[in-house]
């Protein structure tokens, strides 16, 4: 990989990986579902609910993040490789993207964490 | 076991944190601080040498956290929300978010400080590297 599309790479990598995240987090996009107190790893995005009774919740907690943080990461480095087959002329579009997608993401990572404050 | 883990993540963390200050105070600083000044000081630091040393803390850190995670989800969570400690779980669902985009963004802050840079890059080296100063 010449200099020039590792640059592409990463920082389409880099705008993309925290976009996807956001996105899953929003959509409920996990690549798996993880039960810590079964051991347990399903594929895709399950709810505790849909296997027990609702007031049995608390016996399996699902855990959705390692799921959403596959997901972008399967995604953007798609993404990335893309990008580094793509003409040089771009570089400027993935050099903005970098560091303003992370920060957007940043603003909506807080935004939908409001909820628990207004609990 | 936890605990031994959970005490590693934390001293990682704190090296991580070091590092990551460092380097961002030594290419924040003034360029015309004087040599023998605070800022002085942290601008003659060579800032690059820290970028694999914060990339590797970063992501032991991340992993040892992943992995405590599991713990909490266990055994701390049904004890909060019992409590209602809803800011503090807010809280954590947020650095949970702030870490993987950290995560994400850690290849182009690897490959920016690898590189001798043009100005564009170092404007992108510069918001990298604050923006992930900011997440630790």
């Amino acid at each position: 990989m010449s200099a020039s599309a590792l640059r592409h790479f990463v920082f389409a990598f880099g705008a993309a990986f925290p976009l996807l995240y956001v996105i899953a987090r929003l959509r409920g996009l996990a690549l798996f579902t993880v039960y810590p107190a079964q051991g347990v790893v399903l594929l895709g995005m399950h709810r505790s609910r849909d296997f027990t009774d609702p007031v049995l919740d608390f016996l399996a907690p699902e855990m959705h993040w390692y799921g959403w943080t596959a997901s972008a990461a399967v995604g953007a480095l798609v993404i990335g490789l893309v990008a580094a087959l793509l003409p040089d002329r771009l570089s400027w579009f993935w050099a903005w993207c970098v560091w303003i997608i992370p920060l957007m993401a940043m603003i909506a990572c807080v935004y939908l964490t409001i909820p628990w404050f207004r609990m | 076991m936890t605990t031994t883990i959970l005490i590693v993540h934390g001293l990682v963390s704190v090296a991580l944190l070091g590092a990551i200050s460092h380097q961002t105070l030594a290419i924040c600083a003034p360029p015309n601080a004087k040599p023998q000044s605070f800022f002085g000081r942290f601008r003659a630091i060579p800032a690059a040498r820290f970028a694999n040393a914060i990339v590797v803390l970063y992501l032991t850190s991340w992993l040892l956290g992943a992995v405590v995670y599991l713990y909490f989800k266990i055994d701390i969570q049904p004890t909060l929300e019992r409590d209602r400690h809803w800011h503090a779980m807010g809280f954590f669902d947020l650095k949970e978010d702030f870490v993987v985009i950290g995560l994400g963004v850690l290849p182009a802050y690897w490959f920016c400080w690898r590189r001798s840079v043009d100005s564009q890059h170092h404007q992108i080296r510069t918001t990298l590297t604050v923006l992930l100063a900011f997440i630790v």
